[in-house]
C-alpha cells in the first residue's frame, strides 16, 4: 500500500460518495455544486494516472464551462420553478420506470461481466504494443506528443470537430438574434 | 517521508505569504489611494498607520460569525474558502527564480489558467448561499465578466505560448535571459543572444505582445473584479455583491482572495510577457551585468519588484479611473479585446514560422 495506492482509494471513494448524493439529493442546486467535487475528484483520478492534460481540461471544460451554464440555468430561473420540481413524487418503483430499470439492470450485468472477463494487468494490445516498442512512457513528453498527434495523424477528425463546434456556434447566435422589425 | 514534509512546508509558506501580501497590500492601496485623492490615509495605528491592517485583521478573527437564517448553510458556508483555495492552488506553478519553483509542471500555464476558473464557481456559490437580491445579482454579474473576460486572456497568453512553444512557466521564464542556449532576437532584427536584459523580455521579442500584455492586464483587471470593473461589488446598487452577507473571518477569506488575485495575475503576466526573474540589465562589452544579476536572490528580487510594480498600477487605476457600466464592459470584451487578441494570435504564428527562424 503505497501512496498513489491510498490517494487512489481515497479519491474514488470521494467520486462514488459524491455521485451518489447528486442523483439521490431532493436539492437541486447544491447537487450542482455536489457534481463540482465528483468532477475535481476525477481529474485527481486522471493525474495519478499520468493524464495530467486530460485533468486539467476536465477542469477547464467542465468546471469553468458547463457547470456555470448549468448553474445559471438554475439562477435565471427562480426558487418557485424549481421547488416545483423538487416536490415531485421520488419514488423509484413505478410502474412507469420499468423499462428504464430493466435497461440499467442489464447495462449492470454486463459491465460486471466485462469487468470480470477482462485481464486488466495483461490486456492483449497493451503487451503487444510494449513488444513493438510503440508506447511512450512517462518523461515529461506526454503533452507535446498530444499536440503533435493532434495536428498530424488526427488531423481531420479535430478538424470535423471543429467545424461541428463552429455550427454549435453559429446556431446559438441566430437563436437568440431578436428578429428584424419588418 | 522527508520529501512529504517539504510538500507541507513549501504549501505553508506560500499561505503565509498570500496572508502576508494581502495584509500590506490592503496598507498599500489605502497609502496610494490618500496620496491620489490629496488625503493622509491611516496615520493613528503604529508608525504612519503601519498596524492598521494588522489591527484590522485581529478584529475581524475575533467577529461572530453570522448565519443569516435564510442561507443555505453548507453553501454559505463552503462559498468563501472555495474561493480562496482556487486561487491559492494557483501560486504552486509560479515561478520565483531559475531553478526555483514550487511545482515545476509542463503545463503549469494551463494549470493556472483551468484553477482560476474555480473561483467562478465559489462566487456563485456564495451568492446562491446567501439567498439574497443583492447577492445573487452580484455573483451573477460577476461569473458573467470572468467568463467573458477569459476569452480575451486566454488568447493573448496563447500568443505568447506560440512564440515560445512551451506551457511550461520556468521554460518561458528561461527564453527571456541570458540562460537561454538559441538566439534571441529584439524586435526580431537585432541578434542579442548572450547580451540579456530587457532586450530579450518577450514583449520585446515579439513587439506585438505589447498589445498582447495590455489586452491581457485589461482582462486580469475583469478577472479579479478591480475597478474599473467593479459592477459585481458596486456598492451604490448592490450593497457589495456577493459577500453583502458575510462576516468575520468568512468576509477576510474573500478579502484575502481579491489581494492574492491581484498579486497572481499581475505574476503571470510578468512571467509571461516581462522577463519573468531575469534582470532588466543586459551585458554591455566586458561588464557582465546581466550574468551578476541572474541568480537565486537576484530572480526572486526582480520578480517581485516587477510584479509590485504591476500590482500599483492596479491600484492606480482602481483610484482614476469611474466604472464601466454592464453594456460598455460587454462591448469592450467583445468588439474590442476578442478581435484584438485574435489579430496577435495570428501575428505570432506568423512571427513564429518567419521571422523566428
Amino acid at each position: 500500500m503505497n501512496a498513489a495506492n491510498i490517494l487512489f482509494y481515497i479519491m474514488s471513494f470521494i467520486v462514488l460518495a459524491s455521485a451518489l448524493y447528486v442523483a439521490a439529493s431532493k436539492h437541486l442546486v447544491r447537487s450542482v455544486f455536489m457534481f463540482f467535487v465528483t468532477l475535481f475528484a476525477l481529474a485527481g483520478l486522471y493525474v495519478l494516472s499520468l493524464a495530467d492534460f486530460v485533468a486539467v481540461t476536465q477542469i477547464v471544460v467542465y468546471v469553468g464551462g458547463i457547470l456555470v451554464l448549468i448553474l445559471f440555468a438554475f439562477m435565471l430561473s427562480g426558487r418557485e420553478t424549481l421547488d416545483v420540481l423538487q416536490t415531485e413524487n421520488r419514488s423509484i418503483w413505478k410502474i412507469n420506470n420499468l423499462p428504464a430499470m430493466l435497461i440499467v439492470g442489464l447495462f449492470f450485468i454486463i459491465l460486471i461481466n466485462v469487468i470480470l472477463q477482462t485481464n486488466a494487468d495483461h490486456l492483449g494490445w497493451i503487451t503487444d504494443s510494449i513488444k513493438l516498442k510503440n508506447n511512450i512512457t512517462n518523461s515529461g513528453e506526454m503533452t507535446a506528443n498530444i499536440g503533435v498527434n493532434l495536428m498530424t495523424r488526427y488531423l481531420l477528425p479535430f478538424e470535423i470537430v471543429s467545424i461541428l463546434l463552429m455550427m454549435a456556434l453559429v446556431g446559438a447566435a441566430h437563436l437568440s438574434r431578436k428578429e428584424q422589425q419588418a | 517521508m522527508v520529501s512529504y514534509l517539504i510538500y507541507i512546508g513549501v504549501a505553508i509558506g506560500l499561505f503565509a505569504f498570500a496572508a502576508t501580501f494581502a495584509l500590506f497590500a490592503v496598507y498599500y492601496e489605502r497609502k496610494l489611494s490618500a496620496f491620489i485623492q490629496d488625503r493622509i490615509g491611516p496615520s493613528e495605528t503604529g508608525k504612519y498607520g503601519s498596524l492598521q491592517t494588522i489591527a484590522d485583521i485581529l478584529k475581524l478573527i475575533q467577529k461572530e460569525i453570522i448565519n443569516p437564517t435564510a442561507t443555505d448553510k453548507w453553501l454559505y458556508a463552503l462559498a468563501p474558502a472555495i474561493i480562496f483555495i482556487a486561487v491559492y492552488m494557483g501560486f504552486a506553478a509560479l515561478p520565483w527564480a531559475p531553478g526555483l519553483v514550487p511545482s515545476k509542471i509542463n503545463i503549469g500555464l494551463y494549470y493556472i489558467f483551468a484553477i482560476i476558473s474555480i473561483e467562478t464557481l465559489g462566487i456563485l456559490m456564495a451568492g446562491w448561499g446567501s439567498n439574497n437580491k443583492y447577492s445573487i445579482l452580484g455573483a451573477m454579474r460577476s461569473a458573467a465578466q470572468i467568463i467573458s473576460y477569459e476569452i480575451p486572456a486566454g488568447f493573448a497568453l496563447i500568443s505568447v505560448v506560440l512564440i515560445c512553444g512551451s506551457l511550461d512557466l520556468q521554460e518561458i521564464s528561461m527564453q527571456q535571459g541570458i540562460l537561454f542556449k538559441e538566439q534571441t532576437k529584439f524586435l526580431g532584427i537585432w541578434d542579442v543572444s548572450g547580451m540579456g536584459g530587457i532586450m530579450s523580455w518577450n514583449i520585446f521579442r515579439a513587439p506585438h505582445l505589447i498589445i498582447a500584455f495590455v489586452i491581457y492586464f485589461i482582462a486580469s483587471l475583469a478577472e479579479s473584479n478591480r475597478a474599473p470593473f467593479d459592477i459585481p461589488e458596486a456598492e451604490s446598487e448592490l450593497v457589495a455583491g456577493f459577500h453583502t452577507e458575510y462576516t468575520g473571518m468568512r468576509f477576510g477569506l474573500i478579502f484575502l482572495a481579491e489581494y492574492s488575485m491581484m498579486f497572481l495575475v499581475s505574476m503571470v503576466g510578468v512571467v509571461l510577457f516581462l522577463g519573468a526573474w531575469n534582470t532588466p540589465l543586459p551585458n554591455i562589452g566586458s561588464i557582465h551585468l546581466a550574468e551578476w544579476t541572474t541568480n537565486v536572490p537576484w530572480g526572486i528580487f526582480w520578480i517581485f519588484v516587477k510584479t509590485l510594480l504591476l500590482v500599483t498600477v492596479q491600484i492606480w487605476i482602481r483610484w482614476t479611473l469611474p466604472r464601466l457600466r454592464v453594456d460598455q464592459l460587454m462591448d469592450l470584451c467583445w468588439k474590442v479585446l476578442t478581435p484584438l487578441a485574435f489579430i496577435c494570435m495570428i501575428i505570432s504564428a506568423v512571427w513564429r514560422v518567419w521571422v523566428m527562424n
